[in-house]
């Protein structure tokens, strides 16, 4: 581990596309551009087929460890699809920081049940994908709601965006909706993610005071 | 009892193509759903037994899809919009519930999924399931099927398939694949009302008011005769039905075929890579059109025959081998268009391909 | 007893080994029955003779598990193959190998049907209370208040019924030759036993043979390592009975039945 800081272990879980695996892939990158060895791991078992597969190689080549199936490996089987791979199982175990994409929803987020070591790993958070425009966590309420059902969350990142049709105004009205859902539950919007040109016109802060991540988006290439 | 409204006004919204799927279900107040579990359908069960309940709707998921084709025809019969999903080997299984719901004119509604085939495949994608689902099971294929390409319509269009059943009483399918159910793009959902899209009611075939044979005629369905000729009246008299109002439930997306010297046929998800392609194919000067029949059946007859009676070539484009271009010939029969293959069965097709395949034929 | 305890540690000698490791999830079951059963096939010396259905679902990974003459067939279907096989070529042995979804759901004909014709075949099913392959939706088996992708708010057993009981189904619909049994990946050696007694049941021409086993899918359970075993040591058992429920010689269920033969 390089220098002074922490380890970092982050679980990315939230609603189905909501954007876990674009969110953890630039977190994963973000911090080994820092130099800092990252391990990006695929816990994405409830319904792969965005995964992070396809991107196995190309996310290796810039530097990151990634913990995840090739598609040949699990394609040709019929159904296959849902198979924990046993070395993603200890990858909490692993040194340096870990990244964790997690499969979506409630029964995504009790797939961190199946990681050695995540009842009692000292550094490990957990933080909420949300978009806006994913009806599911489409208001305040609907957030807050969504939360209880999750268990533990310690963190929300608003990833709201409408693919190619995202606009800075959606992105800081998710800001908004974040905020006041932050509030009501106690639990802090930790970062608001957007496409690199976007996050360029947003600025370092959104309207909200949030810190923002520029993102690229490497997940419409990686479908099965 | 009045059901809250599940989607007030418009929302853009940005969702998986089976969410889409359950959302359009509901705004088209469909009551219940019967199902079993298959790739690449699942979600569409996932979104509908969480959302269901918050509106007062119903979920059955039963032992095989024989039994989830047979209770949907059952909550049809008891006059709620029944409807069921599935994919692959288990459209082979609906193959039965389907052929009986033309044989009493009840108005099921089936998502389709298509998966790789034939057997059980991939779980991944195809427009493999274009025979079945059109022409399946030992009937005539009185059936209306939607092919869809994008979220939008996907959610319009399983609105329309409900409507379509339950106004024309035949069987209706969405036929979608596995690219578009686990695609992730944006739409507008919306309230059909506030579009002025009236929701044509279902209505119970049994249990009406009073006691059969006193106050009203029991209802009694058959789908066995004695003689040929009770058979040949009563499929002779769907027949004209169907022939009647296929005009009006035919659709079809045509683009620059006015001078084209060839035309890009395709349906479903694979129709956007065509429109794509034509259209950058235009930009290089090429004089190629776009026809995308929407509805597999009934065949927008009449229009394909326009544009077949006056393009010498067709390049039909499909995830299949061929299934979409032998109801094209079927449909321009007598027409001396030539009909090209861009088959790729089980596989997507990019613009590239398409581009190159029209450029390698137009030399 | 702990699971290393329980377990030989060599490979049975009909497992085929450049498919190994194989493809199932860490903690799953399905290897535990494959192994019990390959024992049990080296132990009667019929490698030679047995042949392997698997169903779709999970049970579709052991396609290639044995270096035995398999089939992967249809959703359902592995039992009417298996049984077409067995009438086909009486000197083959059958084995008809299928999830709970298989072989009580989409399949459950086929196993009424082949008990009450008293098929001369094997099934083995694996029971671990929900679709595993496509994502963890209910199944015949799903515990009363179980969450699952299609019972987001548990089982509702007044909606939807209570845990399927297969073999008990099975005893009661089969005639006296049938054996009938509940083995668990927790107790290894009984169902090494089990497995090895409803196969030399179908050697025997006694009838049909039919081993339910509980097991677990720590991957749709979303359980670790002490979870699960406490699922399949403690939970499961209050639902489905351990233990052999009908064997060879025992009177029918069926009232007036004629004696065999």
């Amino acid at each position: 581990m390089t220098g002074d800081s922490a380890r970092i272990v982050e679980a990315y879980t939230g609603e189905y596309a909501s954007g876990k695996s674009e969110v953890a892939i630039n977190r994963a990158l973000g911090l080994a551009r820092e130099g800092r060895p990252v391990t990006l791991v695929d816990l994405d078992i409830v319904e792969p087929c965005y995964t992070l597969r396809p991107l196995k190689k190309t996310l290796a080549a810039k530097g990151i460890t990634v913990l995840a199936w090739e598609t040949g490996q699990v394609g040709g089987l019929g159904e296959t699809g849902n198979i924990l791979r046993a070395e993603n199982r200890w990858a909490l175990k692993r040194p340096g920081d870990v990244v964790l994409d997690v499969g979506y929803g409630v029964e995504g987020a009790k797939t961190l049940n199946l990681l050695e070591g995540a009842g009692t790993d000292p550094d490990l958070r957990v933080l909420l994908v949300i978009n806006i425009a994913r009806p599911m966590t489409g208001s305040v309420e609907d957030i807050l709601v969504y939360i209880k059902q999750m268990g533990r969350v310690d963190g929300l990142i608003n990833n709201t965006h409408l693919g190619d049709e995202t606009s800075v105004e959606i992105i800081q009205q998710g800001a908004r909706v974040l905020a006041e859902a932050a509030r009501r539950s106690g639990i802090p919007v930790v970062a608001t993610t957007a496409v690199r040109e976007l996050a360029a016109l947003i600025g370092p802060k959104d309207c909200r005071g949030h810190p923002v991540r520029a993102i690229d988006r490497y997940m419409p290439g990686a479908f099965w | 009892m009045p059901k809250d409204k599940p989607i007030e006004g418009e929302k853009r919204v940005f969702m998986t193509g089976n969410e889409v799927v359950a959302w359009a279900a509901l705004a088209a107040d469909a009551d219940i759903m019967f199902g079993y579990p298959i790739t690449p359908q699942n979600e569409i069960m996932h979104y509908w037994t969480r959302l269901a309940p918050k509106f007062g709707r119903d979920f059955l998921q039963t032992e095989d899809e024989l039994s989830a084709g047979f209770t949907t025809l059952g909550g049809v019969l008891a006059g709620r919009k029944a409807f069921t999903a599935t994919a692959g080997p288990g459209n082979t299984l609906m193959q039965e519930p389907m052929s009986m719901a033309e044989a009493m004119r009840l108005p099921m509604v089936a998502i389709i999924t298509q998966r790789g085939g034939p057997s059980t495949g991939t779980v991944i994608y195809s427009q493999q399931e274009v025979t079945m689902t059109t022409l399946g099971g030992n009937g005539e294929g009185m059936r209306i099927v939607y092919s869809t390409a994008t979220h939008q319509e996907l959610f319009d269009y399983t609105i329309k398939a409900f409507n379509a059943a339950w106004k024309y009483r035949f069987p209706t399918f969405v036929l979608g694949d596995g690219y578009q159910s686990k695609m992730r793009e944006s739409l507008t959902i919306y309230d059909p009302a506030e579009r002025g899209i009236a929701i044509v009611p279902p209505e119970p075939y049994f249990g009406k008011p009073g006691v059969p044979g006193v106050d009203r005629p029991p209802s009694q369905l058959r789908n066995t005769y004695n003689m040929e000729e009770e058979l040949y009246e009563v499929v002779e008299h769907y027949l004209e039905d169907y022939a009647k109002v296929a005009p009006e439930v035919a659709e079809y997306h045509a683009h620059y075929v006015d001078d084209a010297d060839l035309v890009v046929v395709a349906h479903g998800v694979v129709a956007r890579a065509a429109l794509m392609a034509v259209k950058e194919l235009r930009e290089d000067g090429y004089k190629v059109g776009y026809f995308r029949p929407v509805t597999l059946r009934p065949l927008p007859e009449k229009e394909l025959r326009e544009v077949a009676g006056r393009t010498k070539k067709f390049l039909v484009a499909e995830s299949a081998n061929g299934q979409l271009a032998r109801l094209l010939k079927e449909g321009a029969y007598g027409c001396t268009t030539e009909m090209l293959p861009l088959f790729r069965p089980g596989m997507g097709i990019t613009p590239e391909e398409v581009i190159a395949e029209a450029k390698k034929i137009l030399g | 007893m702990s699971l290393a305890q329980t377990i030989e540690l060599a490979m049975p000698r009909c497992w085929r080994v450049d498919t190994k490791p194989h493809k199932f999830c860490p903690g799953c079951g399905h290897g535990l029955v494959l192994k019990a059963l390959g024992y049990a096939i080296d132990e009667l010396g019929i490698q030679d003779r047995a042949v392997f259905g698997c169903d779709i679902g999970c049970s579709l990974l052991s396609w290639d598990f044995f270096n035995l003459d398999t089939i992967q067939t249809h959703h359902g279907r592995t039992t009417p193959v298996i049984t077409g096989i067995k009438r086909a070529n009486p000197k083959l042995i059958g084995i008809a190998y299928m999830g709970d979804g298989g072989g009580y759901a989409i399949g459950s004909q086929h196993l009424v049907n082949a008990a009450a014709r008293d098929e001369k075949i094997t099934v083995i099913l694996v029971n671990n209370t929900q679709y595993g392959m496509t994502g963890g939706q209910m199944a015949p088996t799903t515990l009363p208040g179980q969450k699952t992708e299609t019972t987001p708010y548990g089982r509702d057993p007044e909606k939807t019924g209570f845990p399927f009981q297969g073999p008990e189904m099975v005893a009661a619909i089969s005639r006296a030759g049938a054996y009938v049994a509940r083995g668990t990946v927790a107790n290894f050696r009984q169902l090494q036993r089990f497995l090895k007694r409803a196969l030399e049941n179908q050697m025997a021409g006694n009838g049909f043979s039919f081993v339910e086993v509980i097991s677990a899918c720590p991957t749709n359970w979303r359980t670790n390592a002490e979870e699960t075993w406490n699922m399949i040591e403690h939970v499961l058992p209050q639902y489905f009975k351990v233990g052999e429920i009908k064997v060879p010689g025992a009177p029918a269920a069926q009232e007036g039945e004629k004696k065999d033969g």
